[in-house]
């Protein structure tokens, strides 16, 4: 069957999914565009870190996108398809890739959706809103109301940050023994009452201390404890002193949106060439699903690490990678502002070739940086490391510690591919917490080694 | 430093019990540490100054294990890597890992060890893989320096051990048992059953003393296989009494109007209890004690392929395949291939029997006579993968269903739809493992034609088999 637009105006969810996916079609969007064999696929840089993937079957209908979008087709594919439609030469005859092969794999061939009584149209979606003219009184009015609403947030964040001060005083007072044996309860009637204070960020921060301490053997949770509740006194009070810090607001109360990130005058930013480093998704107690993409800057520059960092709900069903582990590509991205800055969005993403081959040295004592991030920026949980040469091994018990070439020693924080046991690594990248390492990705003799599943 | 050491571990307990730590405060922090969030201040400091002055080490040293070996062979072209992993970790990955690796095997490469690795009790992993398997189960020794003998035997990992004394087997068969009849005894059961399992090939009387030697081994499964073993090579191992009970529930007639032939005839019996007794028997006699019984010599009773009851016949040649000589599992097979009407699948016993050439040779014929979607052949030819070239496949019956399932599947209705499915998902990983690597290829062009997508997942195998090409030196 060839993809026409009344076939595309037949599959839309709606009219407003055709609206939003008219809004997509620029190429500046789509850093690529591809055909093969009946399949088309792209990636679209959509409103998070992390690009969408989406691919359409335009012989068997059918369509899959990253994006946690409930609707389906979501604006992604109907805007792939649409493309497609209108200028089929836009899309470049290439090679299908991996993860379009593993969605052909796992498709399952749905019954024909239901169709809807609404019209749709795509020249209806074409059409621009009208925009109604400005209004001088009622932006006023929605500017002071939302320093007022600014207001009272930093004044109840304020209360609560005292609240909170005076619960660690209540933990280390009631023995951080009886802590550890609620610690899940305590953690969360804390949080639930930072939420009620609009106190998101740290409510957050104190849902996943629990996983943070439980991973770690019983010997240890004391120590770490301690770590962990110092790091929260070091962020409020830090955040009492500054409260329009953007630093410490993102840690406290909220993050920026990716154009406020974007169109913030401060924000650094950085032009190179970024390898992917790899992806960890993990499911946080509030029922997000976090995926963090960790890049690494192939040129010789300060700022080494990027994290692209998105959240999405739970019930928007399995996350499927963003990127292929290794990849390379040259972009310019944008820090979210901070002193030490590693969170961004991707501004632009440009060619992909000339990209150097070799990874940058690593530092002789890796976690040098890491007491220097302690020293900027005291409240971080996790420093992304580029390591040296070194080994993986396992000790009698089981346990897997990263071994440098110089004996510098870090604990594993997961059991690693039992390759790694056997392999030459010649540079690493991880991420240490203080207490353990999470190796993300190492050049090792057998080549490139993941180690995020 | 030792004051603040012993500072924190003062705070440390006592915030562990619950109380103030406040008379612990080391004198530098007692200027932050005031007012009334002072036991907060002092988390702060304590939390920030154990973060940044300890690091963890391991109680003891630790030595990193070997390096893994690097195999003989190349790794897998890096193209392939991601299908390879992709089929590896799909649902059904069981049933394809280990044809999988003997293809890959077979076409000259090694898996990269992040995609796959043997487990410590994957021994049918090919002979490559040895210096893999020895370092998982942490049987690395460094390489012995001299030959295998009697003497350096200690010296040897077991898995190269084990490869070592099946190439010896196969140059020396002599030089091979005199080392397996010096050492067995002395390996644990298991181990005594993968040696003993060597001496198949090349299997001759003179092994017979040994074998016979065997017959009060503490293992069951070592005596049951030393005497199979005596009953190929011709030795009486088994009463013959039981095997006269087995003669008298067949028949041997004559069929053939000219040129007449003897027939094994396995008709159904009376009574579900003297069937089930012929079954058993079939399980205890050798196929020379039976052909004894019957007064007949091994050629006689392959005049022709027996008939009878399925179960009668499954059972007849399952006793061949264990208990007959080369010659008479070679000249059954034959009578298989050539007997049009016989149902084919009766042949899959006799698989592990065959040595490489012979699946080689047999490969053509075995593909015409198979009508279970190359299902049949795939057991012949045991570890002998990819290398049946599409003239041979597409006289295969398979090939004719697997093209009309192709055909048929963009017009199928949702009735039809799921068988046509099946056939052309079985159709498609047999034919895989079997074709060679430009079959393959023209078989990915054939169907994608047809209307199935390149990126369907059927064609995975294919696509792997395809790509599995040594590039030739010029």
């Amino acid at each position: 069957m060839a993809l026409t637009r009344d076939a595309i105006e037949a599959m839309a969810p709606d009219q407003s999914a055709l609206a939003a996916a008219s809004k997509l079609l620029q190429p500046a969007k789509w850093p690529s565009r591809f055909k093969q064999g009946g399949l088309i696929w792209g990636e679209c840089q959509g409103s998070g870190a992390n690009p969408y993937r989406v691919v359409a079957d335009i012989d068997d209908p059918g369509s899959k996108c990253t994006c946690p979008s409930r609707k389906f087709p979501c604006k992604h594919a109907l805007a792939l398809m649409w493309m497609f439609v209108e200028d089929e030469a836009a899309f470049r005859t290439g090679e299908i890739p991996d993860w379009v092969t593993e969605w052909m794999g796992r498709r399952r061939k749905a019954s024909a959706p239901a169709k809807s009584r609404e019209p749709k149209s795509l020249e209806a979606a074409r059409v621009a809103e009208s925009e109604a003219a400005p209004d001088p009184a009622a932006e006023a009015r929605r500017q002071a109301a939302s320093e007022k609403r600014a207001k009272e947030t930093r004044s109840s964040v304020l209360a609560a940050t005292d609240d909170l001060e005076m619960w660690i005083t209540d933990q280390l007072r009631t023995g951080l023994t009886a802590f550890l044996a609620d610690l899940a309860g305590r953690c969360r009637r804390i949080a639930a009452r930072l939420v009620d204070a609009k106190a998101g960020a740290l409510a957050s921060r104190l849902d996943e201390l629990p996983s943070r301490l439980l991973v770690l053997p019983a010997e240890e949770r004391i120590d770490a404890a301690i770590q962990e509740l110092g790091k929260l006194v070091l962020l409020v009070r830090a955040w009492r002193a500054a409260p329009d810090d953007p630093e410490l607001r993102r840690e406290v109360i909220a993050s920026e949106t990716r154009e406020d990130v974007l169109t913030d005058p401060d924000a650094p930013r950085v032009v190179s060439v970024w390898e992917v480093r790899g992806e960890r998704i993990a499911t946080r107690r509030d029922g997000l699903v976090s995926q963090t993409t960790w890049l690494l800057n192939l040129a010789p520059a300060p700022q080494r690490f990027a994290m692209l960092l998105d959240f999405f709900p739970a019930s928007a069903g399995r996350r499927t990678s963003a990127f292929v582990a290794g990849e390379r590509f040259s972009a310019e991205l944008v820090f979210y502002p901070s002193r030490s800055p590693l969170r961004a969005v991707i501004a632009t993403r440009g060619d992909p070739d000339k990209v150097p081959a070799a990874w940058p040295l690593a530092p002789d004592d890796p976690f040098a940086a890491h007491v220097e991030d302690k020293l900027t920026a005291p409240w971080r949980i996790e420093t992304p490391l580029l390591l040296p040469s070194g080994r993986v091994c396992a000790d009698g018990a089981g346990r897997a510690w990263w071994r440098s070439t110089g004996g510098q020693w870090a604990p594993l924080g997961e059991a690693p591919p039992v390759l790694s046991l056997g392999a030459a690594i010649e540079h690493a990248a991880g991420i240490w917490n203080g207490a353990r390492l999470t190796l993300i990705a190492a050049r090792t003799n057998w080549g490139r080694l993941s180690f995020d599943g | 430093m030792d004051d603040i050491e012993t500072s924190l571990a003062r705070i440390r307990s006592a915030w562990t019990a619950g109380g103030s730590a406040l008379d612990h405060c080391p004198a530098d922090w007692r200027g932050a540490v005031s007012g009334e969030a002072a036991e907060c201040a002092m988390i702060a400091l304590a939390g920030h100054a154990s973060a940044v002055m300890f690091r963890p080490a391991p109680p003891s040293p630790i030595e990193p294990r070997p390096l893994l070996p690097a195999l003989a062979l190349p790794t897998v072209p890096e193209a392939v890597r991601s299908r390879l992993r992709r089929v590896l970790t799909r649902k059904a990955a069981a049933s394809i890992e280990r044809p999988l690796i003997e293809l890959v095997a077979a076409r000259g490469f090694a898996m990269h060890p992040a995609d796959w690795m043997p487990a410590a009790r994957d021994d049918w992993a090919p002979d490559l893989y040895a210096p893999w398997l020895d370092w998982i189960s942490g049987d690395d020794t460094s390489e012995p320096a001299s030959d295998l003998t009697i003497e350096t035997y200690d010296e040897w990992s077991w898995s190269e051990r084990r490869v070592e004394l099946a190439a010896l087997r196969r140059r020396d068969p002599g030089a091979a048992r005199a080392i397996i009849a010096a050492k067995a005894a002395a390996e644990p059961a298991e181990r005594r059953l993968k040696l003993i399992e060597l001496l198949e090939a090349n299997l001759s009387a003179e092994d017979g003393e040994f074998l016979a030697s065997l017959a009060n081994d503490r293992s069951d499964r070592v005596r049951a296989l030393a005497s199979a073993y005596l009953a190929r090579i011709g030795w009486q191992t088994d009463a013959d009494a039981l095997a006269a009970e087995l003669a008298e529930m067949l028949e041997v007639q004559k069929v053939g109007l000219i040129k007449r032939r003897t027939q094994l005839s396995i008709k159904r019996l009376k009574t579900k209890p003297q069937s089930t007794r012929r079954s058993e028997l079939f399980k205890l006699v050798s196929f020379n004690a039976l052909v004894r019984a019957l007064q007949l010599d091994e050629l006689q009773l392959f005049e022709t392929v027996p008939t009878g009851t399925e179960e009668g016949i499954s059972d007849f040649v399952l006793m061949v395949a264990m208990t007959g000589s080369d010659q008479a599992r070679r000249q059954l097979l034959d009578r298989m291939v050539e007997e049009a009407a016989f149902p084919f699948a009766h042949a899959r016993p006799l698989g592990p029997r065959l040595s490489p050439e012979e699946r080689r040779s047999i490969l053509p014929s075995a593909l015409m006579r198979d009508d279970d979607l190359f299902g049949t052949t795939l057991i012949l030819m045991g570890g002998t993968l990819g290398e049946a070239p599409l003239s041979a496949l597409e006289k295969s019956p398979g090939y004719a269903a697997l093209e009309s399932a192709a055909a048929s599947i963009a017009g199928a209705d949702d009735k039809t739809r799921p068988a046509i499915e099946a056939t052309l998902e079985t159709a498609l990983t047999r034919i895989a493992w079997l074709a060679d690597a430009s079959a393959a290829a023209e078989i990915i062009r054939r169907v994608t034609s047809r209307g199935l997508s390149p990126a369907d997942p059927r064609l995975e195998l294919l696509h792997i088999n395809a790509a599995l090409i040594q590039e030739t030196k010029l």
